[in-house]
């Protein structure tokens, strides 16, 4: 009977037109990444993401760098990365990136072309998705390459020989990998708000409280958040400071691939879900 | 049908006087305001925090209370500058998501439907227009701030055996006072946000990245630049050290570190002249035609 069951479903995956699904794919992530990157309306987006490394390049030009403070400037790297990027930057320019992608198109009275369109709505969903993620993480991903490196080059020749070594380049692909996981999971949250609520924004500012209380949680409560994924990946950790230090609770150190697979687990189950909420959408333009 | 008489003259009747036609827009965008449930429901929830801020002062005024609680501890439940400063930031930060939810819909709505021109065309300016809004959310954040805040003053000196009342006054002070430009530059600020964002759900998050966004950057140039004027940018910061100094608390900054009263005061007045710019800039009697 489940052998049966599954060479139907094989046979049901086989036979859908692949390369047509492919094709749509690609033609809808490039109008959309497009709007996403070169529009007016996008500055702010370039603004959050450059903003640490405009001034990381005034202290690069203007201040002395003593080797003593190489540790120090690691530490500052870290702090940016976890209480800027993480908790704003990615935050605030994954809800615009993605909130815009369905309800924006709504505000817009254009997602009816889209509908009417000979396009699944799954691939419309997941050919957005795909175009907010490139969007988001050509710019965060840029600009926390672009803070690692100012930061170090600002040290001579002894900053180049870090930023080239094991432990550099490290430091660097966890940064990297933080982004890479924020930006897709955030992005798969915003998208299912903004499908689920006409103002996504309240919610999104709900889940910004939960991600900065998430550290006084129990350990399972703490499963629920994308930061808390990514603090586990941390190269640098920052503890938090007054009654936030006494509260936090220590859960059991997670490897990364764990914390990364979990992180990706949660992003796909959003999605599945977000593909089943938008076969059922509905659009009232009269109550936008 | 034709018109043949064209010998129009001016109205020369009576004439309401200017200031009541600000308060004409003031309730319309009061009404607006309160039309949501949302907007009650925030603000019921905004209140919450006093009913618990209110036990705290019934219980460390009722000796029975006290004695079964803090077992002799006396500083336990002190109502002081400290307590009152808690409730001042308490009910700044409701007020905020409270902004976030009520400015977009005092000004979004008149941008996207272009119905500013109509608006202006009546016997009121852009002052005017703006005044009425202002006032609209002022009293609306009034009444979740300094308000409540009075009251529970008030509470604490009715309950307090002592002449607790006389010897704290520059508490009930503070609370107004700081209240007020708290209030006052929330509400220059949500209504210049709601200005430049079409979309009333773009702007709400607007309103909180305001606040955020510089503060994080703030922080990243404290940090990098090793100065404490990055501090000047995070405005809940700025902000704490101002009530903490208008109400008499405890500082909490290390002294080396402390910003300057004269230099928050300028920073929040740059940010005000920045908001009512970006309001003259935008409130203008003119309609986006694109296509």
């Amino acid at each position: 009977m489940m052998n049966a069951k599954a060479e139907a479903f094989k046979d049901d995956l086989a036979q859908q037109p692949w390369s047509l699904y492919l094709t749509q794919t690609r033609r809808l992530t490039v109008i959309e990444l497009r709007r996403n990157l070169v529009s007016w309306r996008a500055s702010w987006i370039y603004f959050l993401a450059f903003v640490p490394t405009l001034i990381i390049f005034i202290h690069l030009l203007f201040d002395s760098h003593p080797q003593s403070t190489m540790s120090d400037d690691s530490n500052v790297l870290a702090g940016i990365v976890q209480l800027y990027y993480i908790r704003l930057g990615i935050f605030f320019g994954c809800l615009g990136i993605f909130s815009r992608l369905i309800r924006g198109e709504m505000i817009e009275r254009s997602l009816h072309f889209y509908l009417l369109a000979p396009v699944r709505r799954e691939i419309l969903l997941l050919s957005k998705f795909i175009a907010g993620s490139v969007s988001a993480l050509l710019l965060f991903v840029t600009a926390i390459v672009a803070d690692f490196v100012l930061m170090y080059a600002a040290y001579g020749p002894a900053g180049r020989a870090y930023i080239l070594s094991a432990t550099g380049l490290a430091q660097l692909e966890a940064y990297v990998a933080i982004a890479v996981l924020a930006c897709l999971g955030y992005g798969a949250v915003f998208l299912l708000l903004s499908m689920m609520f006409r103002n996504p924004t309240p919610a999104a500012m709900l889940v910004l409280g939960w991600e900065a209380i998430n550290p006084v949680m129990p350990s399972l409560l703490q499963k629920l958040s994308v930061a808390s994924y990514l603090r586990h990946m941390m190269p640098v950790s920052i503890a938090g400071e007054g009654i936030f230090a006494l509260l936090t609770v220590e859960t059991e150190p997670v490897s990364g691939w764990v914390a990364a697979l979990g992180l990706l687990m949660l992003t796909a189950v959003v999605l599945i879900y977000s593909c089943y909420r938008i076969r059922k959408l509905e659009i009232r333009y009269t109550t936008e | 049908m034709s018109v043949y008489k064209h010998d129009y003259r001016a109205y020369t009747g009576e004439v309401t006087p200017l200031w009541t036609r600000v308060n004409v827009l003031a309730r319309y965008a009061f009404s607006e305001a309160w039309s949501s449930k949302i907007t009650v429901t925030l603000f019921t929830l905004s209140l919450a925090p006093i009913i618990v801020f209110l036990i705290l002062i019934y219980v460390a005024n009722n000796p029975i209370a006290r004695a079964l609680i803090t077992r002799g501890n006396p500083q336990a439940f002190a109502i002081d500058a400290k307590f009152f400063l808690k409730v001042i930031e308490m009910q700044s930060w409701c007020a905020l998501v409270v902004t976030a939810w009520i400015a977009p819909r005092l000004i979004s709505f008149d941008l996207s439907d272009n119905a500013l021109p109509i608006l202006l065309s009546h016997p009121i300016s852009r002052v005017g227009y703006i005044s009425g809004k202002f006032i609209a959310l002022f009293s609306s954040l009034s009444a979740i701030t300094w308000f409540p805040c009075l009251l529970l003053f008030a509470y604490q000196g009715y309950s307090s055996a002592e002449h607790w009342t006389a010897a704290n006054l520059p508490i009930a002070f503070g609370l107004l006072v700081g209240s007020l430009i708290w209030i006052a530059f929330l509400s220059l600020l949500g209504l210049a946000l709601s200005s430049w964002v079409k979309w009333r759900v773009v702007a709400t998050g607007v309103i909180f990245a305001a606040v955020f966004v510089p503060a994080g950057v703030g922080g990243i140039v404290t940090a990098i630049m090793r100065t404490k004027w990055g501090f000047l940018l995070n405005l809940p910061f700025i902000m704490s050290l101002l009530w903490q100094r208008l109400l008499g608390a405890p500082e909490f900054m290390r002294s080396g570190q402390s910003i300057p009263t004269t230099a928050i005061v300028i920073m929040l007045g740059l940010a005000c002249l920045l908001c009512i710019a970006m309001l003259n800039a935008r409130i203008r009697a003119r309609e986006v035609v694109r296509g």
